[in-house]
């Protein structure tokens, strides 16, 4: 089943149940449904078709999902882009996904620097999606109970691809603008729901243990399950994070734009087992070779990146694709992550590209050469920083630095440290040694 | 205490407007995180969740004002 297929089955089921929450805004799967069918008129009148790609900036609300399904409606391919895309980003992808040819199932494209570290659009199908959806429904036991807390951006396919099995499954989705406000997530508890549940990065559910760790042991009977992923979560804060919800399920997922949600381990087992990321789901076949990459096939793969043969050849074989992803399996049967190849630099759960973040900084004036790194932040994690060596005459600004690299680059991928040095660690054949960089 | 709290903070987050009117909008999530972390070693105070408030952070001064009540507790 499709989502726009679940919420025009709940609609007629149960027309006045909340579909969406958003703050003070909530809608039912009726009015959500007829509005649906109204901005996809509004859509096709404005020249919009089946095939045809529409790049938009997701917004963090209803509307978005207005927007998102009603492209779905009139069979268009739906493109959403972070709400903050820079103009020239949005123009340069208008023009790629306009440009190209589309294959006839893909109903998502969704922008990414996932496995490969360079931003790509990743195509997904109908198929991809529903059985990504089904993963979800089937191996983390969605119902028409769940109230479902998205606070994550939803062009992200961590949070877009939960407002799927919630809604098909008949339960409501309630959006937050991010966590910053913790204590609009506990506001949620205020809402008569018994069965919560969330998908987190573990630099969030760590902010959410370091400084609200008493609300959450008071609401724990009402989380049905956490889940998180995208980056790696500590033993310490999966036995941190047993304690305050003892009941709860807990889930680390491995998942990513290119593969889907294809493997799950709920560590609320006493065992906490670090990198583990336990069983495929459902639809899913994870296997581990000899040398220890990880590779995904199944359904819910990705059908190539945009206009790009050859990235897509580089991680696409025959329906199976090779993440960057290491780890090897344990006598249970269980699958274990341990680390990453290549120089993609994970904050929070998104994948920066180091040398993206290095060719932006190098046009300010006062930077002679620079390695963007990752760097301990004592709450969230790792975080970006950079090494600048200067040209002559100048001190490091920072401010000034990152003012201008605000101006380039995308907020998750700016630098929170910086440091001026005198020169860089290369090696033998001049290049940068990001290695000997590498937090140890 | 306001310019030291300037000071401290900017260091931290180079990349945030702190004379911003709508500084709560300028912050994400590490930001906030980064500030909580800062004040409380600063000044010895117990800062959490309940405290991060748009109305605390709307501007620099309303951070000052939350320092110095707590200060004053």
């Amino acid at each position: 089943m499709t989502l726009e297929e679940g919420i025009c089955l709940y609609a007629q089921k149960t027309p006045d149940k909340t579909a969406v929450i958003c703050y003070e805004d909530k809608i039912s799967y009726s009015d959500l449904w007829n509005m649906i069918i109204e901005r996809a008129g509004l859509m096709n009148q404005d020249g919009l078709r089946k095939g045809m790609p529409y790049v938009f900036r997701a917004s963090q609300d209803i509307d978005f999902i207005i927007n998102y399904c009603a492209i779905h409606y009139l069979g268009a391919i739906a493109v959403p882009l972070e709400h903050q895309a820079l103009q020239e980003n949005f123009i340069s992808i208008q023009k790629e996904v306009g440009g190209c040819d589309i294959p006839a199932d893909i109903q998502d494209i969704l922008y990414t620097t996932g496995t490969t570290g360079k931003s790509k659009g990743v195509m997904l199908s109908r198929t991809a999606i529903e059985s990504c959806a089904d993963n979800f429904i089937c191996d983390m036991h969605y119902t028409d109970e769940l109230l479902y807390i998205i606070s994550g951006p939803l062009n992200h396919i961590a949070s877009l691809f939960k407002i799927h099995p919630v809604l098909i499954a008949g339960g409501t989705v309630c959006i937050l603008d991010g966590l910053k406000d913790i204590n609009a997530f506990f506001d949620v508890f205020r809402l008569p729901y018994n069965r919560v549940a969330t998908f987190m990065v573990p630099a969030s559910l760590r902010l959410l243990m370091e400084f609200s760790y008493d609300k959450l042991c008071a609401v724990a009977d009402r989380i049905d399950f956490i889940e998180t992923g995208a980056a790696p979560i500590t033993g310490k804060d999966m036995e941190r994070l047993a304690k305050a919800l003892p009941h709860s399920r807990l889930y680390n997922t491995l998942g990513g734009t290119e593969i889907g949600a294809v493997c799950t381990y709920d560590f609320n087992d006493g065992k906490y087992m670090e990198g583990c990321i336990g069983r495929p789901m459902k639809n899913s076949i994870v296997e581990v070779t000899p040398d220890g990459s990880i590779i995904v096939s199944g359904p819910t793969v990705m059908s190539g990146y945009v206009n790009d043969p050859e990235s897509t050849a580089q991680v696409l074989q025959d329906g199976r694709i090779t993440t960057s992803d290491l780890g090897y399996v344990d006598e249970n049967g269980m699958i274990h992550l341990k680390g990453r190849r290549g120089d993609v630099i994970n904050v929070g759960g998104f994948k920066v590209d180091p040398l993206e973040v290095e060719n932006a900084a190098i046009g300010h004036e006062s930077v002679k050469e620079c390695i963007c790194i990752a760097a301990e932040h004592p709450v969230i994690g790792p975080v970006l920083k950079l090494l600048v060596v200067l040209e002559d005459g100048f001190v490091l600004d920072k401010r000034s630095l990152a003012i201008y690299l605000k101006s380039k680059l995308e907020p998750h991928k700016i630098p929170t440290y910086y440091e001026a040095v005198d020169k860089l660690q290369r090696t033998y054949n001049g290049k940068l040694d990001r290695k000997y960089y590498r937090i140890k | 205490m306001k310019n030291r709290i300037i000071e401290l903070l900017s260091e931290a987050l180079p990349a945030v407007d702190f004379e911003s009117e709508f500084l709560f909008s300028e912050l994400d999530s590490l930001g906030i995180a980064t500030i909580l972390l800062l004040l409380s070693n600063e000044y010895h105070i117990s800062l959490n969740a309940s405290d991060v408030t748009p109305k605390n952070f709307m501007t620099i001064d309303s951070v000052v004002a939350m320092v110095e009540s707590k200060l004053n507790k």
